[in-house]
């Protein structure tokens, strides 16, 4: 325990949520680069294949698990990732600051943010649309690829591909950064709770206007 | 564990009525349209196989002729050439014996 | 490629379809369609086609959103070489189910009946016109006194005109190859039931190399028959070594002739394989005049020409049975009981037989789709339980309509279409 003051930032749900993601989502990228590049044949591949749908399942059970039980949480997450501003423009300007900080060791001013920064929003966006398109492609593709037109399932596999790749490349930067910023990574793989100073830092908009103190 | 494990929350009333419904809204939307467009894509499938089908019925429809009985060229073949049917020439021409191919597979 | 010759006879194309692996995703949609399971390949992983099984309908071609499976032969080229050729008369024998699906390759709805079109840039290509639906009253001619003759028999003990064995009840057509193969590899014992008239393209190219050379004043020699069909299977069907009717019948008769046999259809090319072919020589069939066949080989009845249809060769079938037997037509013409699209469908019809005053109630049914809705009907006929006396088969979900070879349909919604023309499957 610490002396430091901290705010709540993950409740347990979204944790619960976040790491059933992590264990669904990595087995889907790797399975899925070695299916798009068919690296196997024969049963290696149907292997493969078989551990790419349980993890889509599992994706998929977390997700509407999530929704249902953690409506609010999603809406609050909406709401986040898409309120823009000329903010965002200027912080992906000097791209939040990150590669003055780790290559050249030096910290440039960055404009104010709110919980999620303008990095993190634009992951956000990416993964809610693609991680549900995923979802529901995956599920005719696997479910439903003879009954359903094969115009359409010529899409959903188009689809599917496209934004699987996208997610895929967009990964490591999220694993990346999500490591790198640590008191974030205990946030969010640990106890959920953030140090008040630091939040103040990185989202000095969230801690103005959204963070309250805990009634007794 | 303990009582004072964190001393700030998220402010609950962030997001007004009205947002949270307009947001919730317009996720549950989304979600739902695409769904029952595909919906739709499938129950239509069989569409183009219906259009077909009506198109030969209405070839059908408009013949002068209708039955394969009343059809003066068959006719003339048979007079001119084939004979009748089921007879020798129909037998060497227009019938075949089938085989069976079931030798080779193993089964 | 797909070398298996173990239930191919020497001179037949073993494996009409095969699959490109590297655009196969393992989806498996295609096994859904198979109606013999021919398709090898666990899921996710390229899957490959078994020819000993295959039957070559072409259902997997039609329904794969990939676009894996694809044709062994393409003979369009063979074809465009004939027709430029002076010399030769080439004949191309349309099926039904063509003049209401070729359209949709020259972008016309589905469904759209372009007969007269489709006369007009044959013609225009150099193609001599022998439509099977002229054909397909022959088939009924054929195949309704041979019924006639085996329901007669066995009701009232009639023996045949010419002596010779008359085959058992139930009867099958015979007009759809992968039909026949189907029997031929799996139920061999149903071979007897099988209506023992030629399948209308192959009843026209033996009509087209005789009658037809006394038509046209050609050589049989010289006289190139082109299938042109909205299946697959009849690629293989053509390549039948004993379809040779023909050519035995001009040696019978003496005639100086080919030294080598020749077949009855010397190839088949697919309603896809016409499309492309016209679009090859520049011809629009969208863009041309309704013109009329002008010979007695392009003259057919609404019987002969809703053969494509499932439901139409037994509705055919039925108002010529019904004519002979009772001395009068049937009323209505339309036999709605044996159409739609339900897997399986039954209807009986009771006459009175002039010949032996007596009433005869006749049990049909017609079955397609045969890869959902055929073992059962089979078994029943294996135990000798069946209650029908005619039966028609036809491999493909709807009929020939929906056949291997008919242009690829991507049944899209239509406003989706119109807003996105790139999107169209063609």
């Amino acid at each position: 325990m610490c002396s430091e003051k901290m705010i709540l930032k993950h409740p347990m749900s979204v944790r619960i949520f976040h790491y059933l993601l992590i264990v669904s989502f990595l087995p889907l990228a790797v399975t899925g680069l070695i299916l798009y590049f068919k690296l196997f044949s024969g049963e290696s591949m149907n292997l493969t294949m078989q551990i790419h749908v349980l993890a889509g399942v599992l994706l998929t059970l977390d997700a509407v698990a999530f929704f249902l039980i953690g409506f609010e949480r999603v809406v609050l997450f909406v709401k986040r990732v898409f309120t823009i501003s000329v903010n965002d423009v200027k912080w992906f300007a000097v791209l939040g600051g990150y590669p003055q900080k780790l290559l050249l060791r030096k910290k440039v001013p960055v404009p104010p943010m709110g919980k999620y920064n303008s990095g993190q929003k634009l992951f956000g966006i990416c993964v809610l649309i693609g991680g549900t398109l995923l979802v529901g492609t995956g599920w005719i593709l696997w479910a439903f690829p003879h009954n359903t037109p094969r115009e359409t399932v010529a899409l959903m596999g188009t689809l599917h591909t496209v934004f699987g790749i996208l997610l895929t490349i967009f990964l490591p930067v999220h694993l990346f950064l999500g490591i790198y910023m640590f008191d974030d990574f205990k946030a969010m793989i640990l106890h959920g709770r953030i140090p008040y100073d630091e939040a103040r830092e990185q989202s000095p908009l969230w801690v103005e206007k959204e963070v309250i103190p805990l009634n007794k | 564990m303990e009582n004072k494990q964190y001393d700030y929350v998220e402010n609950p009333f962030n997001v007004t009525r009205r947002q949270f419904m307009t947001i919730g809204g317009l996720i549950v939307a989304l979600m739902v349209l695409p769904s029952l467009w595909v919906r739709s894509l499938v129950s239509n499938r069989s569409r183009y196989i219906l259009a077909r089908t009506k198109g030969l019925y209405r070839d059908d429809e408009k013949a002068k002729i209708r039955v394969s009985h009343a059809n003066r060229a068959v006719a003339g073949y048979y007079r001119d050439f084939g004979g009748k049917p089921l007879g020798e020439l129909s037998e060497a021409l227009l019938h075949t014996k089938y085989i069976n191919r079931t030798h080779g597979l193993a089964g | 490629m797909n070398a298996a010759v173990k239930t191919y006879q020497k001179g037949e194309i073993p494996g009409v379809i095969a699959i490109n692996e590297s655009l196969c995703k393992g989806c498996d949609a295609c096994k859904r369609h198979c109606p013999t399971g021919a398709i090898r390949g666990l899921f996710g992983s390229a899957h490959s086609i078994d020819a000993d099984r295959c039957l070559s309908c072409g259902q997997c071609l039609i329904n794969c959103p990939f676009g894996a499976p694809y044709e062994t032969s393409d003979t369009v080229d063979d074809v465009m070489k004939k027709l430029n050729d002076g010399t030769v008369t080439v004949v191309g024998i349309i099926a039904p189910a063509v003049r209401v699906a070729i359209g949709e390759d020259f972008g016309l709805p589905a469904g759209s009946l372009v007969t007269g079109k489709l006369y007009g840039a044959m013609k225009r290509a150099g193609f001599e016109i022998f439509d099977n639906n002229f054909a397909a009253d022959l088939t009924i001619m054929e195949e309704g006194t041979e019924f006639i003759v085996r329901a007669r028999h066995a009701v009232f003990g009639e023996a045949g005109e010419h002596g010779g064995e008359i085959g058992p009840l139930p009867q099958f057509t015979s007009c759809c190859p992968a039909w026949v193969r189907l029997v031929e590899t799996r139920y061999p014992s149903l071979i007897p039931h099988l209506s023992t008239a030629k399948s209308p393209q192959q009843m026209a190219g033996a009509v087209a190399k005789t009658y037809g050379t006394k038509v046209w004043g050609k050589p049989a020699g010289k006289v190139y028959t082109v299938g042109i069909m909205p299946c697959t299977a009849k690629k293989l069907e053509a390549s039948r070594p004993e379809f040779r009717s023909a050519y035995e019948y001009h040696r019978r008769e003496g005639e100086a002739g080919s030294a080598t046999p020749y077949p009855d259809v010397d190839t088949v090319l697919t309603t896809r394989d016409l499309a492309r072919l016209f679009k090859k020589m520049n011809i629009d069939l969208a863009a041309e005049k309704d013109v009329e066949g002008g010979t007695l080989f392009a003259e057919y009845t609404g019987a002969g020409t809703i053969f494509g249809n499932t439901g139409g060769v037994m509705e055919a079938a039925l108002r010529t049975a019904h004519a002979v037997m009772t001395g009068s037509e049937l009323k209505p013409l339309e036999f709605k009981a044996v159409r739609g699209l339900k897997g399986v469908k039954s209807a009986s019809v009771t006459l009175r037989d002039r010949k032996y005053d007596k009433d005869v109630t006749i049990r049909v049914a017609v079955v397609h789709g045969i890869a959902e809705n055929i073992t059962a009907l089979l078994e029943e006929v294996l135990a000798g339980r069946s209650p029908y006396h005619f039966i028609e088969v036809m491999n493909c979900p709807g009929g020939c309509i929906n056949g291997g070879g008919q242009p690829i349909d991507g049944g899209g919604s239509s406003w989706l279409s119109a807003a996105l023309p790139w999107f169209a499957w063609k």
